[in-house]
């Protein structure tokens, strides 16, 4: 295998560097294999960047001592790694049944509305806001449930999202 | 040993088989193909495809036959209504998003997919006007393209690289139809071995750029060969189409190369259809090499062996059939001969997965056997000892620097401008591998038979023949051990 | 955020006891109330006596599967020869149910108790609690009480980490959850080996769910006869279980009750019924993954393992959906269709392309392009769904498509037929 960054112009800056790599040495005494590290490094990776780019995923390859397409394969199976750079406030709204049926598209619709994002998915134009929807998230009795970025509100109503949006803004 | 060994039945049929053997393969020994896709045999265990279901008497569901190990007294049945109605769903899964244009893809005619689904599939599509998956196709190195439109993601290139070349650079990306064989943006699929990923794939979503849109399927003509990459004698088939070889591929052998053949193998055959062969025997008629028939050609050879003494060199190709190698040596044993051949090293790349399989640093398939024969490596001293021997044989040696005070008699495929077996007495054109029979003998002693693909050019006729014929008219042939 | 209801009269509280009361996240709360003695009695005890003890009780696992929590632990070698691991599943994730989360924010010492006394019966070393990446809550509350627990020094050999997930339902599939601590893609392995014989790291390893090793500590402190007890209805499913009520009732939450307990009197005593005005339609109750019931059958089904299987469903992870009249059962069956779709891990032919088909149809059905045959191709591609794959998750899709078209049909057909509005664009 062969690996260039002959296209890359500006200088990688390494995320596991400093306390940053103190904290990588603490994650791998967790585990008896060094892959078994990933989850845990890739969290850290977004924490400190935002998403996790392919370069972040080659770096983390080499400090796991596998190879950037396995880290990709793994990065790409979990919906919670962004491999794309996100709005400040990432907003997961829960949509699946039970949820559904206690009005979670009226949520959606109004986080929508509030924030300007154009659709699910899609980023805010002032990029503050990245809204989508999810699959359940686990407190299904607290309909609709919402996390803001790492805060899990519970029992979101479409009237209470103007509230929400101006607290994150 | 029979008492240490499992009954079960299959379809019927009873068969005995070691312990731990799996079912797919046990059905092989009733002569029962379960179709499979996941699977193979060189590969670890995957058990996704789920198409080798077959019911098991006395278990509760279906089971698949590739990861289910054989237990006394098993009743298999592959021919049962769940068990058909089992794999015709999974066929008619595979190909909802298969984008069915099997007339431009390569795979068509030796496709897993076309050959099950037209052996037990549904006539027609229940899917309707949906829209199918779509996704461009990648390039993923030196030699693979990849169609994720036709993939079924068998994953059986990712399980090759992760366990075989250990160099995971496939992955399987996303997941639930979404899902891909990915590769990372910065990464090459350049393993030394990579191309069997496109013989592993079992259908036509990872191809060969080399072989991309050159013939179809049933069209070749299949040929079984040993390569000459290297000393590792990997078997392998040649495919040739109208006389032209146009594929290498493996051919199966457990005890060389299993299922595998390395890239620089794989690409080893272009020369094999090169045009600039020598087609008729030549001879030398007032210092100018003229071309005659067989029988002038002989006579001259014969002349010249009959009527020299002394000192006599072989210089000869490590790429030289065993028994044309054999001949060469008679030929010349009325003489104080030498012999000698030349190999040419490049770099060992090796397939961690399987134990003594390497491409190997010796590039030449039959050095083993020239030194079993009495042939060696110093080269540089036979040709020194060429400059004062009374006779010179150069065996398919092109471009030995050979320089005789005494009769040259060169055997050979080509005649390059520049070369020094131009001085030769006699030039004898022979075929090359793919044109002939013949045997190497791989580094670990091990002689393998490889078969004739393409007839030779014009007036060429195998080495053995050639050297065989003068042997003959010496006497010195019926002491072949 | 406190605690949405106070404990109803006809529950049994045991693992809810001390549900909103934040002092129990403490250590020095715990301890007061009696926490880690089960522990230090655990650890007094041979790992066959706590085996034996769990056996007893009946407990079995809260996860889903029902498999009796003392035999799955018996099944671990008893000479140790190599690392023995434990995993604790808090990765979540069935539609419905929300009750592992509440455990791990109200009683994480429960848990953390739970999983020592576990991994001292398995003679496991390290025990790896996998919590869904989505709970961020309580996986800082389980943080906080692992780190005060360590510093208190009460698992002695036991080291407990808590691993993070990171968006996968799949996750909580037993061998999917140990390939993703592995670092790897979660990818459900076929079995034989079972985790036992080689799980995680391809060591022995037992894995259990949060709810059910939160009962250990209970059972041994006050005897596996006093779980034994707690029963209803059929011996073979003893002691309380959570369940978590959602959808269309007046008090959705987690109830605690005694197994054999009436799912009717769960949803109109304690949850108080559906809203004004309307009346029960349908209920999942043990997560999405288990067939619907009508309301008939509904009213008259027992909460245990036995008691859902004679209705025609499954107790599973005891999420309790209900659906009122006002409920577009076709559409809400396309949305778990859809779920399972997003989820799908793409190992399994049938799963990848069966769970994506399935829902284009229902999508297509409720734009009203659906064809009267469609019914019978849904029912035929779910049968070719179930049992066939690694895991369930494709059995999971095709139950709630093939009791939604059995037992509401008409609204399918109103679709078809075009005699209900179409509600989505193909």
């Amino acid at each position: 295998m062969s690996v260039s960054h002959a296209a890359d112009t500006e200088e990688y800056r390494a995320v596991f560097a400093g306390k940053v790599l103190e904290e990588l040495q603490t994650i791998l005494s967790r585990y008896p294999t060094k892959q078994a590290a990933l989850l845990p490094a890739l969290w850290v990776v977004q924490r400190e960047r935002g998403w996790i780019s392919d370069r972040n995923m080659a770096e983390v390859a080499d400090a796991l001592g596998i190879t950037p397409a396995s880290v990709k394969g793994v990065v790409t199976f979990y919906t919670m790694y962004h491999q794309h750079p996100v709005g400040r406030n990432f907003v997961q709204v829960c949509t699946t049944s039970p949820c559904n049926i206690c009005g979670a598209e009226g949520v959606v619709k109004a986080f929508l509305e509030q924030t300007g994002a154009k659709d699910a998915g899609a980023t805010s134009p002032d990029g503050k806001w990245t809204i989508i929807e999810v699959e359940c998230l686990g407190a299904c009795g607290f309909a609709t449930p919402v996390l803001i970025n790492d805060d899990f509100i519970e029992n979101v109503t479409p009237d209470k999202v103007a509230d929400l949006v101006k607290k994150y803004r | 040993m029979a008492d240490q060994l499992i009954n079960l039945t299959i379809d019927g049929v009873p068969v005995s088989v070691p312990p731990g053997t799996l079912v797919i393969e046990a059905a092989k020994q009733a002569g029962v193909l379960v179709p499979h896709y996941c699977y193979h045999p060189g590969l670890p265990v995957a058990g996704v495809c789920r198409m080798c279901l077959v019911e098991i008497e006395k278990a509760p569901k279906l089971q698949i036959a590739c990861a289910t190990a054989v237990t006394e007294g098993m009743v298999v049945k592959t021919q049962s209504v769940p068990a058909k109605d089992a794999r015709q769903s999974v066929l008619e899964f595979l190909l909802i998003n298969h984008p069915l244009d099997c007339p431009i893809c390569d795979q068509a005619g030796e496709c897993e997919l076309q050959d099950f689904v037209f052996q037990e599939g549904r006539s027609g599509t229940r899917y309707g006007e949906y829209a199918k998956r779509f996704n461009p196709v990648e390039d993923f190195g030196p030699d693979v393209l990849y169609v994720p439109n036709r993939c079924i993601l068998c994953t059986r290139c990712v399980r090759f690289m992760d366990d075989l070349a250990q160099e995971p650079v496939l992955n399987v990306s996303e997941r639930g139809d979404r899902a891909y064989i990915g590769i990372h943006p910065e990464a090459r699929l350049d393993h030394p071995w990579a191309g069997n990923v496109v013989d592993l794939c079992p259908v036509g979503s990872l191809l060969s750029k080399d072989f991309l849109h050159k013939a179809r399927a049933w069209e070749l003509d299949k040929t079984a060969s040993i390569c000459t990459g290297c000393s590792q004698g990997c078997s392998v088939t040649l495919d040739t189409r109208d006389e032209v070889v146009v594929r290498v591929r493996p051919r199966p052998n457990l005890d060389v190369n299993r299922y595998f053949i390395c890239d620089h193998g794989r690409a080893n055959y272009r020369w094999m259809n090169r045009g600039d062969r020598i087609e008729a025997p030549l001879v030398r008629r007032d210092g100018e090499l003229h071309a005659t028939d067989w029988d002038e050609a002989f006579a001259r050879v014969l002349g010249i062996l009959r009527g020299a003494s002394g000192k006599a060199v072989a210089l000869v190709s490590p790429g030289a059939s065993t028994e044309a190698l054999d001949l060469a040596r008679r030929l010349l044993s009325a003489f104080e001969w030498t012999g000698a051949f030349q190999v040419v090293m490049g770099e060992e790349a090796p397939l961690p997965g399987v134990p003594n399989l390497a491409l190997r640093a010796e590039r030449a398939p039959n050095a083993k056997g020239a030194e079993q024969l009495g042939y060696t490596r110093d080269y540089a001293a036979a040709v020194k000892a060429a400059a004062s021997a009374a006779v010179v044989l150069v065996l398919d040696d092109p471009d030995c620097p050979v320089e005789t005070a005494g009769a040259l008699i060169y055997a050979g495929t080509v005649l390059p401008p520049e070369t020094a077996c131009r001085a030769a007495q006699v030039v004898l054109p022979i075929a090359n591998v793919a044109e002939e029979e013949g045997t190497f003998v791989n580094r670990d002693g091990r002689a393998q038979k490889y078969f004739q693909a393409k007839p030779a050019p014009g007036m060429a006729r195998p080495a053995a023949w050639v050297l065989g014929e003068l042997a003959a008219a010496l006497g010195v042939a019926e002491a072949r051990q | 955020m406190g605690y949405p209801h106070k404990p109803h009269l006809k529950e049994t509280v045991v693992l809810s006891q001390y549900f909103g009361d934040a002092d129990m996240r403490t250590y020095k709360g715990w301890v007061k109330r009696g926490g880690y003695e089960a522990l230090a009695q655990a650890l007094k005890m041979t790992p066959v006596e706590v085996i034996e003890v769990v056996k007893e009780s009946g407990l079995r696992g809260r996860g889903g599967a029902g498999f009796p929590t003392g035999l799955k632990w018996s099944f671990m070698p008893k000479e140790k020869k190599q690392p023995h691991y434990l995993c604790v599943n808090a990765d979540e994730s069935e539609p419905g149910t929300f009750k592992d989360r509440e455990i791990m924010r109200w009683t994480p010492h429960a848990l953390l108790e739970g999983t020592a006394i576990a991994a001292h019966a398995i003679q496991a070393e390290v025990a790896y609690i996998y919590i869904r990446g989505e709970f961020t809550e309580p996986w800082t509350i389980m943080e906080k009480a692992l780190a005060e627990a360590n510093a208190a020094g009460v698992f002695g050999k036991i080291k407990i980490v808590l691993h993070r997930g990171a968006g996968a339902y799949i996750c909580g599939e037993e061998t999917a959850l140990m390939n993703s601590i592995e670092g790897k893609r979660g990818n459900p392995r076929i079995k034989p080996p079972f985790p036992a014989a080689a799980g995680l790291f391809g060591m022995p390893t037992t894995i259990n769910n949060v709810e059910t090793l939160t009962a250990v500590p209970h059972i041994l402190k006050k005897g596996a006869a006093w779980y034994k007890g707690l029963c209803l209805s059929n011996p073979k499913s003893t002691g309380t279980k959570l369940f978590s009520v959602c959808g269309h009732v007046k008090r959705p939450g987690n109830y605690e009750v005694t197994m054999g307990f009436p799912l009717k009197d769960l949803l109109y005593d304690m949850c108080g019924g559906v809203p004004a005005g309307r009346t029960l339609k349908a209920c999942i109750p043990g997560g999405s993954s288990v067939p619907i019931l009508n309301r008939e059958e509904t009213e008259r089904t027992l909460l245990d393992y036995e008691g859902c299987v004679t209705a025609g469903t499954m107790l599973g992870s005891g999420g309790v959906i209900v659906f009122d009249d006002s409920a577009d059962m076709v559409y809400q069956i396309m949305r778990l269709a859809r779920f399972y779709a997003h989820e799908s891990c793409a190992q399994c032919t049938q799963c990848r392309e069966g769970t994506a088909w399935t829902t284009k149809i229902m999508e297509r059905i409720l734009a009203g392009q659906g064809k009267m045959q469609d019914l019978d191709l849904l029912l035929d591609l779910s049968e070719n769904m179930t049992g066939k794959t690694i895991c369930v998750l494709s059995d999971s899709c095709a139950a709630p498509v093939v009791s939604g078209i059995k037992k509401f049909k008409n609204e399918f057909e109103d679709y078809i037929a075009g005699r209900r509005k179409p509600m989505m664009v193909a």
